[in-house]
């Protein structure tokens, strides 16, 4: 079928130039001076016609997609606020007209790319300057007031690191399903974390990175996206909040003294499991060993105290100091009775 | 150079057939091909996706695999996803309909209209379930209520199995609308529930003068795991105000949040015996031990906090920023006890009353005095003080006839944190970075010896530390050694101390997070484009932490290690592979008393994927991947078992242009989970609860998912 294709098209390419040429010649109008002027005043005020002056070589047929553009708000024409190519591009005279001093195509004004090396065939500037670009018109967005100085920035990262412009409004950054990818880029660690069996829902797309972090920079530390670890976490886990009548310190301090909110083999996402990570900060009941049902005790639970077992599985020391979290039992003694209630021990 | 002239080459290439179609088209007196092109590319495109989707197996052997992803409890279930984008050219009008998992229960579903450049709103649903992995089998009636009843089992495993979930369902609505060119309003509400239960439990030690549980052969204590029920609901309130000029920007804003919980505490009953102690004979518990299990246990109060701030940035010069923060938080907490359900607590104390007031100030500064130097200096303060009035809540161990006091222990805090920074650009591409970070945390002053907390303090830790401080020293060195090779390493050392201990338990654990601290980390990292198909990155850090205090228990010194190489590679202009391999292992070494522990934790991940285009009707893509996590507990008594976690999980997809407007995609996916733990039982022997309650989950996992769509796009 392919010879006999070939064969359709060029004839069909012969009669088709025919007709064009023909039709062409006919409509095209002679240029004048007075025209030359009116088009390049044109070109400088109509962001539409000043973006022809690139699409005219950089159409359809261009292998990278920058058409698409117009699918996506920095293409809207309605908004006089949009871009166009060569606001972020530059003039690029030299890219347009030719550079004695280049061979072949002089490199527009500026390249836009990742900081690991050439986009296409130019060399991308250094990310300060691709990010002016950028910030020129995004500095006015209050989630990123805080970009100078945060980490991205002094690690030079370029906006164009994670995202994408020209790709027709779909920017795997921006959508939860895919951004975790973007940042995996670098972010190794938390790579392997996401797929351990205790995670928060970011490998099924319900929640991503930015749900927790803002990476164009913020007050708290590791880029929370609220002021403090606690803050972020209590837009989600609020009943932890408190305050309790007994609180638990460490709690109230900082979420990730216990736990590692990307992922764990532990449940509950703790960073070890009891009594391990209690006994960082906590002394022992007595020198009991971890130990497991059936690895020598005649009953599983013999006196929970100082049992091995009763500290280690199950929920381990959370067996009976279930409000880890604080307590806000005022009760001094248990209803009915003298007895202590000791809810100070958060146990209930 | 060579890369240009195949790209101009490739050019004519394309334009030789365009020009081709347009004579066609023009030759059959259309142009259709020209138009389409251009439509495809500037048109947004919308797609409604219909299909259907099922997991193999039954809910238990597929508990990891469909944790969170809505495929637990159906054999087959609806897929259902909406993409809809509508702009208007002439006014810059867009309307989003999105839906995802519709036919699940963990969809989502927003609709927003923007006119750009004036106003946006927004609504959006949101639902999730988290079912748990595990599987309780128990005699229990009414678990997840406020009122369970323990029935104990004759045996383990001879209970009703019981599966805990979690579902949240979240609306928020919102806007913002630009007041003129330089002020916008953004506000937005977002309500959410969540319901079902959790894990948790109450448990007791008696014979010790801190509980008597009375005489008798059921003396000794006992366990219970109860669910806890969960009925939430939390509001958020975001509003702000943005100003924007030339040289700044200032928001002023605030932030409400309100959590209530419908349930205030829990009381369970018991219905017969016991197991505990002798794990053999259902018996009676003592009167003492029985008033300690089905007393009240208390579930989260009802909260609330309010924010205002403001913040922004001011540009000095061109080259000088500053960025600064200033907000106020109250947070309050007057949930009453006895609409809890709740008693006993100090006479004429009706709530806690707690508030919770916080400042935070934060100021930046970033500064490129020349074209190679860059300089950071950042400084942020934040003072809690906890206002929480001081009542006699507590009992003092073993006193008798009880002694009350206070706690004498409030939650304020001041921490302070200031950054120093310095890039150069060296010459041959060099670029160095050295930073200085300090740290102080300033707490409340510990119960003093000769209070009446101290005793009881000394039972939870060995002592505490009022303030603590650290200086971080960080360097690195980046270098871009060729336009396809680059490298950086870093360093980083710190080092943590702080003021004088008061020690209640000179033997005691002290707390990791007040102990001195050496830490010391290196971490390198290297891009390679060896080739122009292929390109390599490779990761490499180490660290190592050590601890110590007045006593050598606890938490002595952690170490850590992580490999990763990272691979793509171009197999022509419609195949790409890539790939993935890393190597972690981190260690901790806990001692207490006797009794030495080190954890490790070992995982290896590798992945291989590849994605391209069969032909131009036909995208298929498919990946590979395998984790292996092993937890290793040395301890020096009689250790425990590792706990191993391995998943190889094989996604394959297809996805064929039926026609101009519809797509058929196919998903597959394969994995095989094999979680082995001794948290719930080992070797076959179950851990059971005093009322021969038990805890499983199957430890090896084998699912197949088949999913396959029809999607219809438009434009």
């Amino acid at each position: 079928m392919k010879p006999i294709r070939q064969l359709i098209m060029m004839c069909a390419f012969i009669g088709g130039l025919c007709g064009v040429s023909v039709a062409f010649a006919a409509d095209v109008p002679a240029v004048t001076p007075a025209d030359a002027l009116k088009k390049e005043a044109d070109l400088k005020s109509n962001p539409l016609t000043k973006d022809q002056v690139c699409t005219r070589c950089h159409d359809e047929s261009e292998t990278k997609p920058i058409l698409s553009l117009y699918q996506t708000k920095h293409g809207v024409r309605a908004d006089s606020r949009a871009p166009n190519c060569q606001s972020c591009h530059g003039e690029s005279d030299k890219h347009l007209h030719g550079d004695p001093s280049v061979k072949g195509r002089a490199s527009p004004d500026l390249v836009f790319g990742s900081r690991r090396g050439t986009s296409g065939d130019f060399e991308t500037k250094e990310a300060v300057l691709q990010n002016e670009a950028c910030l020129a018109c995004h500095k006015k967005d209050a989630k990123r007031s805080h970009w100078e100085g945060s980490t991205h920035q002094r690690e030079n990262v370029a906006c164009v690191s994670c995202h994408v412009i020209h790709n027709g409004g779909h920017d795997k950054v921006r959508e939860k399903l895919t951004q975790p990818d973007v940042c995996f880029t670098c972010h190794k660690e938390q790579r392997n974390l996401i797929n351990k069996p205790s995670h928060h829902p970011i490998p099924e797309g319900k929640m991503a990175c930015s749900d927790c972090h803002n990476p164009h920079g913020s007050v708290g530390p590791k880029l929370m996206k609220r002021d403090s670890v606690n803050d972020t976490c209590y837009t989600c886990h609020m009943e932890k909040r408190g305050p309790f009548v007994h609180n638990h310190e460490p709690v109230d301090d900082d979420c990730t003294n216990c736990h590692n909110p990307h992922g764990t083999t532990a449940e509950s996402m703790l960073k070890m499991r009891a009594p391990f990570l209690c006994n960082t900060c906590h002394t022992p009941h007595g020198a009991v060993a971890p130990s497991l049902a059936g690895q020598g005790a005649a009953a599983p639970y013999v006196s929970p105290l100082n049992s091995g077992v009763a500290i280690t599985q199950g929920r381990g020391c959370v067996n009976c100091h279930s409000a880890v979290h604080g307590s806000n039992n005022p009760g001094l003694t248990l209803p009915g009775t003298t007895l202590p209630n000791n809810s100070q021990f958060l146990l209930r | 150079m060579g890369r240009m002239i195949m790209k101009t080459r490739k050019q004519k290439l394309v334009f030789r057939k365009k020009i081709l179609a347009i004579s066609v088209l023009l030759a059959i007196g259309s142009a259709y091909a020209e138009d389409d092109d251009v439509t495809k590319l500037t048109k947004n495109e919308s797609s409604v996706s219909v299909g259907a989707g099922g997991v193999s197996g039954d809910s238990k052997s597929k508990s990891i695999f469909t944790q969170y992803n809505g495929l637990r409890n159906n054999d087959a279930n609806l897929l259902l996803d909406i993409d809809v984008t509508r702009l208007n050219d002439a006014t810059g009008l867009w309307t989003k309909i999105e839906g995802r998992n519709l036919g699940l229960d963990d969809r989502d579903l927003n609709f927003s209209q923007t006119k750009q450049g004036d106003w946006k709103y927004f609504l959006e649903y949101n639902e999730i379930t988290h079912h748990d992995i595990r599987t309780i089998n128990t005699g229990m009636q009414g678990a997840g209520s406020t009122a369970p009843i323990i029935k104990s089992l004759t045996a383990p495993g001879l209970g009703a199995d019981l599966n805990l979930q979690l579902r949240r369902e979240a609306a928020t609505v919102g806007g913002e609308k630009w007041i003129s060119p330089n002020l916008l309003f953004e506000v937005s509400f977002k309500d959410e529930d969540k319901k079902g239960a959790r894990l948790s439990g109450v448990g007791i030690t008696c014979g010790f003068t801190r509980y008597p549980c009375g005489n008798g052969v059921n003396a000794s204590g006992a366990a219970l795991l109860l669910p806890e029920p969960v009925d939430y609901n939390t509001k958020q309130i975001d509003a702000k105000l943005n100003y924007s000029g030339d040289k700044f920007l200032l928001s002023g804003g605030y932030y409400g949040s309100y959590f209530t919980n419908s349930n205030g505490s829990m009381t369970p009953a018991l219905s017969g015996g016991l197991y505990a102690p002798n794990g053999t004979t259902a018996l009676a518990p003592t009167a003492n031990l029985t008033n300690y299990l089905t007393a009240p246990i208390a579930l989260s109060p009802n909260n609330q906090a309010q924010q205002f701030y403001v913040s922004g940035n001011y540009a000095f010069t061109p080259t000088t920023h500053s960025n600064f923060k200033y907000a106020y938080t109250h947070a309050t907490q007057n949930d009453s006890f006895g609409s809890m359900g709740l008693s006993g607590g100090p006479a004429g104390i009706g709530d806690l009353g707690g508030v919770m007031n916080t400042n935070l100030l934060q100021f930046g500064l970033t500064s490129r005095p020349t074209a190679k130097l860059n300089v950071v200096a950042n400084l942020r303060y934040e003072d809690k003080n906890d206002s929480t009035p001081q009542s006699a809540y507590n009992v003092l161990s073993g006193s008798s006839p009880l002694q009350q006091y206070s706690n004498g222990y409030s939650n304020s805090s001041t921490k302070i944190n200031g950054k120093l920074e310095a890039a150069y650009q060296l010459p041959n591409h060099y670029r160095a970075t050295v930073g200085i970070d300090y740290a102080t945390v300033q707490r409340a002053a510990p119960p003093s010896l000769t209070s009446p907390a101290a005793t009881d303090m000394g039972l939870a830790v060995g002592g505490l530390r009022e303030n603590t401080r650290e200086a971080s020293y960080r360097a690195e060195l980046r270098k871009v050694l060729s336009d396809t090779l680059n490298g950086a390493v870093g360093v980083v050392h710190s080092q943590r101390t702080g003021d004088s201990w008061t020690l209640y338990n000179a033997t005691g654990t002290l707390p990791s997070s007040m102990l001195d601290r050496n830490r010391n980390k290196v971490k390198l990292s290297a891009e390679w484009v060896p080739i122009s198909k292929l390109s390599l990155q490779f990761n490499f850090e180490d660290g190592k932490d050590t601890y110590t205090g007045p006593a050598q228990v606890g938490l002595s010194d952690t170490k850590m290690y992580l490999a990763a190489i990272d691979a793509t590679y171009v197999l022509s202009e419609n195949w790409k592979l890539t790939g993935y391999l890393n190597q972690s292992d981190q260690t901790q070494d806990i001692s207490h008393f006797s009794i030495q522990s080190q954890l490790e934790d070992v995982n290896t991940s590798v992945s291989l994927g590849v994605v391209g285009k069969q032909s131009s009707r036909l995208d298929v893509g498919g990946n590979l991947s395998y984790m292996n996590d092993s937890n290793r507990y040395n301890v020096s008594s009689a250790g425990l078992p590792d706990v191993t976690y391995r998943v190889t999980t094989l996604k394959l997809f297809g996805k064929y242009a039926l026609q101009n407007n519809g797509d058929v995609r196919v998903d597959f996916v394969h994995q095989n989970a094999s979680f082995n733990e001794w948290t719930w039982g080992n070797n076959g022997t179950p851990f059971t609860y005093s009322d021969n309650t038990t805890v499983t989950m199957q430890p090896n996992q084998n699912v197949n998912y088949l999913g396959a769509s029809y999607i219809y796009k438009f434009r």
